[in-house]
């Protein structure tokens, strides 16, 4: 009974590293052989971006024009094309299964006044603690009405979606708050 | 009843013991007897203080290890903050492995050595998360927590395990669950909650454990409540009365069934399982909770399934009486098991209104609310002669609550004058005054 449950509680522990070593491998797979896209960042009320240890996201891709709402489901995939300034655009959705480098799994939300609400699998980008608050000035400042210039870029690799980087005035966060360093 | 074990009552007839061996109304040989036959339950008592300490000092230890790791986290490169996050896990499990090996016998070291692997998944998960930036929602994460941690709870026998466990499932569903429109998959949770359901009896075979046994009944029947609301809610199907009296009967008639005949001290479930059926049956007497509202749509399949899981508490409540009745033993209260029954014959009536009708006041919502007002009269009658017959003040005061609540409601709800509430309400006191005082004079003279 004893050797029963030690055999048991290795296959649990094996399991249980798994699941964190997997997610690591999925992503660096994605990260390394993922194709880039990038979205553009919607305005977020600056009160409500302050969270912490990370950066809230909202995206103005995450709303998509369409005649009916998705049929209930707990998946949607998007699929993605670049627009004419280079940012990402949603084509269409679809609630069967698809994979490739310009699909994203989402999930669907609401649909009201001609546009079905999706959430990107990413709403946030975690920072260490020293820049958080530095970093949230200014991605808020950079996201209101009149000054949008924020951006993420995300690698997309056979469905599976990584977020890689936030960018403000077209620099990685990083480098833009060693160039802007808080007065 | 073995499960009841008043310990405070036992140090004090363990002090008592040499007074009463000097005023020679015990023998020195009695008092050893009675000394000996009590130390077993003194050490388990002790032994769950230590538990207690040993889960409290492996869940600050649990959280030094993560201070001391965050302390230096912004100067570590990704790769190095990945091995570090799995750090305490390797820790915990090497912890485990110890445990089981060698201090299996052990309560406080398994209690401890199953929570510190279980923060410690959390910790992996979510130090990995941040760190690659990989984002799934709370949900998913609770998710895949509760069935990492599902093993844990049977490989180590752990108490507080399986509660954290239960609240963890009631978490997960309040996180998937929205009020505004359905989402698929709430219908799982039943199968999360299914999976701690063995341990959970083993607790109540074993029934060393008093507390354990009463805080995992309190905690499963709560959340379990929780989720029958939102599977109601889920599928839209107006048997919310049926299936809340079914569920409560359940509770009800699996404690005194086990119990076995009138005690006068009940088990948890019974005194659960009362008290919700009672407040089902005053819940019911309102005429709003008929008014049903068709849903236009057919329900999907998990719809389906949430339909028939709500059904099988009604069904499995039902089945109990039956086998109890054939087996001729029938230690419950017959109204408190009978109540699925009437709720299935009230929402028959409620439902036989036209659909357009069905979701205001409309005579069979209200023929509907009548039979629930009697039923809850008769239900009241029947506690307190159970409570007289038991020699128990507090069920048979339960009874007369049951039958206050019942005339506090009508006077709430129906146009009465003032007079004639006023007179209800010294009706209803002067019933306990009474009830009281002749329970008191039966006792003395008995």
């Amino acid at each position: 009974m004893k050797l029963f449950r030690v055999l048991v509680f290795a296959v649990v522990a094996l399991a249980q590293m798994a699941v964190p070593a997997w997610a690591v491998w999925m992503r660096t797979q994605t990260l390394a052989k993922g194709k880039i896209w990038k979205f553009r960042t919607a305005p977020v009320d600056p009160v409500d971006a302050v969270r912490g240890r990370y950066v809230a996201l909202a995206f103005a891709a995450e709303k998509v024009p369409q005649a009916e709402r998705l049929p209930p489901a707990s998946v949607a995939y998007a699929f993605l094309k670049e627009g004419s300034t280079g940012f990402a655009e949603i084509d269409h959705l679809s609630t069967t299964a698809a994979t490739g480098n310009n699909v994203m799994k989402v999930e669907p939300g609401a649909w009201w006044d001609g546009s079905q609400h999706i959430d990107f699998p990413f709403d946030r980008f975690w920072l260490t603690e020293k820049v958080a608050p530095e970093a949230d000035r200014a991605y808020a400042s950079s996201s209101r009405e009149e000054k949008e210039n924020a951006y993420v870029t995300v690698r997309v690799h056979d469905g599976d979606a990584a977020l890689e980087q936030l960018y403000i005035d077209g620099q990685p966060l990083m480098e833009y708050l060693r160039s802007h360093p808080p007065h | 009843m073995a499960l009841s074990v008043n310990h405070r009552a036992i140090r004090w007839l363990r002090a008592q013991l040499p007074e009463l061996v000097a005023g020679g109304v015990i023998s020195s040989d009695s008092a050893g007897a009675i000394d000996r036959h009590y130390q077993a339950s003194e050490a388990r008592a002790t032994s769950f203080g230590f538990v207690i300490l040993a889960v409290i000092g492996s869940a600050l230890m649990g959280a030094g290890i993560i201070l001391l790791i965050a302390h230096n986290w912004d100067e570590l490169s990704r790769p190095t903050r990945c091995l570090l996050a799995f750090l305490p896990l390797v820790l915990a499990q090497l912890l485990g492995f110890f445990v089981l090996l060698r201090r299996n016998d052990s309560p406080a070291w398994r209690e401890s050595a199953a929570i510190f692997d279980v923060a410690a998944i959390a910790i992996a998960i979510s130090l990995v998360s941040q760190t690659y930036q990989i984002q799934g929602s709370f949900t998913d994460f609770m998710r895949i927590w509760l069935l990492l941690g599902i093993p844990i709870i049977y490989l180590f026998r752990t108490n507080f395990g399986a509660l954290a466990y239960i609240i963890g499932s009631a978490v997960w569903m309040l996180s998937k669950g929205n009020w505004s429109f359905n989402r698929p998959g709430e219908m799982f949770f039943w199968l999360l909650l299914l999976l701690v359901v063995p341990f959970y009896v083993k607790v109540v075979r074993q029934s060393s454990s008093v507390w354990a046994f009463r805080v995992l009944s309190i905690a499963l029947i709560a959340v379990s409540a929780v989720g029958l609301g939102v599977t109601i809610e889920f599928t839209r199907s107006d048997l919310g009365g049926v299936a809340f009296a079914g569920f409560f009967a359940v509770i009800y008639l699996s404690g005194m069934i086990w119990q076995g005949g009138a005690k006068e001290s009940l088990n948890v479930l019974s005194v659960m399982g009362g008290l919700g059926v009672a407040i089902t049956a005053v819940a019911l007497s309102f005429e709003a909770l008929w008014h049903l509202h068709p849903s236009w749509e057919s329900p999907s399949l998990e719809q389906a399934a949430g339909i028939g899981i709500a059904l099988c508490f009604p069904i499995a409540a039902v089945a109990l009486s039956a086998w109890s009745w054939v087996r001729r033993t029938i230690p419950f209260s017959i109204s408190a098991a009978s109540i699925p029954v009437v709720a299935g014959i009230a929402r028959l009536v409620a439902g036989a209104a036209s659909p357009a009708a069905r979701p205001f006041d409309n005579p069979y919502a209200f023929a509907a609310a009548v039979l629930f007002n009697l039923y809850a009269l008769v239900l009241g009658i029947e506690f307190l002669m159970r409570g007289i017959k038991a020699g128990s003040m507090a069920r048979a005061n339960f009874g007369l609550l049951v039958i206050a609540a019942l005339a506090l409601a009508r006077f709430f709800d129906s146009d009465l004058s003032f007079v004639a509430r006023g007179v209800g309400f010294i009706a209803v006191g002067a019933g306990f005054l009474i009830a009281n005082v002749i329970f008191f004079r039966k006792r003395i003279h008995a």
